[in-house]
């Protein structure tokens, strides 16, 4: 069980006009993999040096089963960090390197030896331990460094950006191989990236920290379908936005009157944006929808392969249509189209 | 290039080689001649005199084990200089480099306020001459009682070799990712043994020519073991120096052949080390 | 963010504090004497007399201002010479050649060299009776050892320049090969390619890519050649007579109303390198700042 819970944590640097990481609460439950997202100089790494003790915190808890970190030394509270670059000790071998943390742990030799052999057998290295980290490649110094941090069975792994070094062939590989053991292991797995592809792909949950502040911390699918806010939106692709207000449980628009079913229909304010994915819009040159239809012009038309994406203009806001390239009818530019916004796909949001 | 020319540039570079080290051979010639009169370039005779007259090496028929070991332990003046200069400069070397430690660590890593001034105070040294501070200093020495001791002369050195080692170990931890330390720190390893086994590792080879190079400074000095030590504490160049002066060619020769042999090789195992961008070279307009 | 201050303050005193009581304190107890200030002999008043007795008075005036004119001359040719022979050796010793690492240790000799024992050295190779007076003698270019001219030990300071040359030349050499090396031969290559002869590709190429490099290790040299003792003390003569080593006789003077006046020549010869420094920086800054 290693439960992480981060309680309103805040870091001010000499120099920053802002704060690096600014009241950042999230929870993390035991085993999961949770990604770090955001865009470089938001406050990942510093985040991650604070759950490790390297940097002190200026306000704020963080809680390991329900333990407060904070009055512990980094090198007690087995939380294992894997930099950016791996950092492997470049005099040692990749035996020496792996089987650091528990030499710092003072057990035997010979434990280690064959702690140390399965750790390489798990990332798939075996035969390289004699080796200087010079005289490996990227990939295979990846792979040692993960060894070497999972070989003392941390209560916390944290992955500093793991895959940015890598051509994009390693990456896919890396990723598989950082699932695969993360979920054998069961070890609880922070991992940080601005790569919001790699993000969905891996993780259970996404936080995503704009300037230092967390923006949303949900499932990645969620960030597609029911993003908390505009932002969190536009890093995941989301380009349609529909101003609103909500004038007697009903909310009207530029375009005209909408009709919400979302979960969040209570928690809602008094304006708000509606988001439909592009792919979620359907579109027809005659109205057959039952609800949120609506009149517009075809302002253009990019095909991009399998799919063709569609600019519409109705009351001079712009959508965008994405429809599988297959078995499009003939729809030209300027043509006239009715758009439809399934109720069960729109998504509200505050801000 | 064409070849001729190629040819002549070889050529020219061996004869700025032999011009290079005419001095070294003058002194090997004068050290183990006899009687080297002008104008013989090669001389009729070759001898130990001048290294027997200054009880380095003993008379003809004594030389044995004991003989030498008695001759060395009777203390002659070339050793007992010998062995200042010796424990002057590995005292003066250690102490400063683990004075400096912490601080090229922290000028290196960070950046803070009145850094750029704090530099400029610890390179003062290595611009203005050393007449211009001794001087003062020596009066406050007799006052203070320091003057004319070991512990005075050590303290002098510091002087010209603190910002020296400073300065070049800057360069080092300029160069220094502090993630290494804080990766063992994650994997466990306590802040001592992350020294030992992180940092030191790192930062060695450029502190061994740090040191090495810092030694030389204070082996070379004159004018600071002079008016500090007062004529009490005698070092290898003050002997060079007053051998100079009296005139005795192959006396001199050989005093200065054991002077110049730790920096010919402290020179010979740092060659590979040494470049002006280390960093390691900006302290010798000071030796 | 307050223990991270704590850590710099508590690593940088020892080695300022050495700097700031030793080195400055001592500049400025001598600044002290300089004035006239001795308790040790009952004296308490201050003024300049003693700097205006070293450069304006009868008795020592015309030893002062000669001896400023060497210290110049001597400092200037000798950092002036050790550049361009440096330049011209490291620039010459690149290419691969037979027995080039020896060479390259060789010129890099008097690099860690006691100036003490270079001087020495000068007077074995240099002298009337030194080994390049024999080699002349041999060659029958001349008769006795007085026909060979007097290199070391005379006015115009020929001897501590071949000197100073014989052992900054070797820390220009090491300077410019590190940056020589770092360069690599590309720039070179390429403006060879853009038509560029042998003296061009040094003259707008080489020499602009190390000016920088040695500008800053000529003021080393120079600051160093200007205040050093030994040097002048072991090679020189008694008029003209270089400032450190008149600074120090004076100090040395039984009679301690000269003491004064060494101090205040101390204090002279560290302000004109300062000035000459500032000056000197204020130069690259300018010329930086025209690019
Ligand atoms: N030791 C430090 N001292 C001062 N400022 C720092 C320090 N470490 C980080 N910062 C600043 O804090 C902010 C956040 O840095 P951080 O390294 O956490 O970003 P990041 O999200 O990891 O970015 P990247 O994706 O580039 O790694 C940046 O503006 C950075 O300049
Ligand atoms: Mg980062």
């Amino acid at each position: 069980m290693s439960d992480l819970k981060i309680i309103n944590l805040v870091k001010n640097f000499v120099g920053m006009d802002r704060p690096a990481v600014n009241n950042v609460n999230l929870k993390i439950n035991s085993g999961e993999l949770v990604a770090f997202l955001g865009p470089s100089g938001c406050g990942k790494t510093t985040i991650l040096k604070m759950i490790t003790g390297l940097f002190a915190p200026d306000n704020g808890d963080i809680v390991l089963d329900n333990k407060s970190l904070l009055p512990i030394p980094t090198e007690n509270r087995g939380v294992v960090m894997v930099f950016q670059n791996y950092l492997l000790f470049p005099y040692m071998n990749v035996n020496e390197n792996v089987g650091f943390a528990l030499k710092m742990k003072g057990i035997d030799k010979n434990v280690i030896e064959k702690k140390v052999r399965e750790m390489l057998d798990l990332v798939k290295l075996p035969d390289i331990g004699f080796r200087k980290p010079k005289q490996l490649s990227g990939g295979q110094q990846q792979r040692v460094a993960l060894a070497r941090a999972l070989i003392a069975s941390p209560r916390l792994l944290l992955l500093d950006e793991p895959l940015s070094n890598l051509d994009a062939h390693l990456r896919d590989e890396m990723r598989d191989l950082i699932v695969t053991i993360q979920k054998k292991l069961n070890v609880t797995t922070i991992f940080v990236t601005h790569d919001q592809e790699e993000a969905v792909l891996l993780a259970d949950k996404i936080a995503l920290i704009f300037d230092g502040e967390l923006q949303n911390y949900t499932s990645p699918k969620n960030y597609y379908e029911q993003p908390k806010n505009i932002k969190a939106a536009k890093f995941f692709g989301g380009v349609n936005f529909i101003k609103s207000k909500k004038i007697n449980n009903e909310f009207i628009s530029d375009i005209g009157k909408i009709n919400y079913v979302g979960e969040n229909i209570n928690d809602l304010n008094d304006e708000i944006n509606i988001t439909i994915r592009p792919e979620n819009i359907k579109l027809s040159k005659t109205n057959d929808f039952d609800h949120n239809s609506f009149k517009g012009n075809i302002k253009s038309i990019i095909f991009s392969g399998t799919h063709t994406r569609y600019k519409i203009i109705i009351n001079n806001l712009e959508l965008e249509c994405s429809l599988q390239s297959l078995g499009i009818k003939n729809i030209n530019q300027g043509d006239e189209i009715f758009v439809h916004l399934p109720k069960d796909k729109i998504w509200g949001m505050n801000d | 290039m064409n070849n001729n020319l190629k040819k002549i540039n070889v050529y020219a570079i061996y004869l700025g080689a032999l011009i290079l080290i005419l001095p070294l051979i003058a002194f090997f010639i004068n050290a183990f001649s006899f009687r080297w009169f002008y104008p013989q370039i090669i001389p009729k005779e070759l001898s130990l005199q001048a290294w027997v007259r200054l009880k380095l090496i003993p008379k003809p028929g004594q030389r044995s084990i004991e003989g030498f070991l008695d001759l060395w332990t009777s203390n002659p003046a070339v050793i007992k200089a010998l062995m200042n200069s010796l424990t002057i400069g590995i005292l003066v070397t250690i102490v400063s480099i683990i004075i400096a430690l912490p601080a090229a660590r922290v000028l290196g890593l960070l950046n803070f306020r009145f850094k750029k001034l704090i530099i400029f105070i610890m390179v003062s040294p290595t611009i203005l001459p050393p007449i211009a501070f001794v001087l003062g200093l020596n009066i406050n020495f007799i006052s203070l009682g320091f003057s004319g001791s070991f512990f005075g002369v050590c303290l002098v050195h510091l002087v010209p070799i603190m910002p020296y080692v400073v300065l070049t170990m800057t360069g080092i931890f300029a160069n220094y990712n502090p993630d290494f330390e804080h990766q063992a720190r994650t994997l466990g390893a306590n802040k001592t043994r992350t020294f030992f086994l992180i940092t030191l590792p790192a930062i060695a080879p450029g502190m061994v020519v740090a040191a090495l190079f810092a030694f030389l400074v204070s082996w070379s000095q004159y004018l600071l073991t002079f008016l500090i030590g007062a004529g009490k504490v005698m070092t290898l160049p003050l002997l060079v120096f007053s051998t100079a002066s009296s005139g005795n060619p192959a006396l001199t020769a050989a005093i200065s052949i054991i002077f110049i042999f730790p920096a010919i090789l402290i020179l010979f195992f740092t060659s590979k080390f040494v470049s002006g961008e280390s960093g390691a070279t900006s302290g010798f307009g000071k030796i | 963010m307050g223990g991270e201050r704590l850590k710099i303050i508590l690593s940088l005193t020892p080695p300022l504090l050495i700097i700031i009581t030793l080195f400055f304190g001592g500049i400025f107890y001598g600044f002290l004497q300089s004035l006239g200030y001795q308790p040790a002999i009952g004296k308490y008043d201050i003024n300049f007399s003693a700097y205006y007795n070293v450069m304006f008075s009868e008795r020592y005036s015309k030893l002062f201002w000669t001896g400023l004119g060497l210290n110049l001359w001597v400092s200037f040719a000798s950092t002036f010479l050790a550049a361009v022979f440096a330049l011209f050796g490291a620039l010459a010793i690149r290419k691969t050649f037979f027995a080039k690492t020896v060479c390259n240790f060789i010129y890099s000799l008097n690099l860690p060299m006691p100036h003490l024992v270079v001087a020495v050295g000068m007077i074995f190779v240099f002298s009337q009776s030194g080994l390049l007076a024999r080699f002349a003698s041999q060659l029958g270019l001349i008769n006795s050892p007085g026909d060979f001219p007097v290199l070391v030990r005379d006015k115009y300071g020929f001897g501590i320049i071949l000197a100073y040359i014989w052992k900054e030349a070797a820390f220009f050499f090491i300077i410019l090969m590190s940056v020589l090396q770092s360069l690599g031969e590309n720039f070179e290559e390429l403006a060879q390619s853009l038509g560029a002869n042998r003296w061009q590709r040094f003259r707008y190429v080489i020499l602009p890519l190390v000016m920088p490099n040695l500008f800053s290790a000529s003021i080393i040299v120079f600051a160093f050649s200007f205040g050093a003792y030994e040097v002048p003390a072991l090679l020189g003569v008694i008029y003209p007579q270089m400032l450190p080593v008149m600074a120090f006789e004076f100090f040395l003077n039984p009679d301690l109303n000269a003491r004064s006046e060494g101090m205040a020549l101390s204090i002279i010869i560290a302000l004109i390198v300062m000035i000459l420094v500032v000056f000197y920086f204020w130069l690259t800054q300018a010329k930086i700042r025209k690019d």
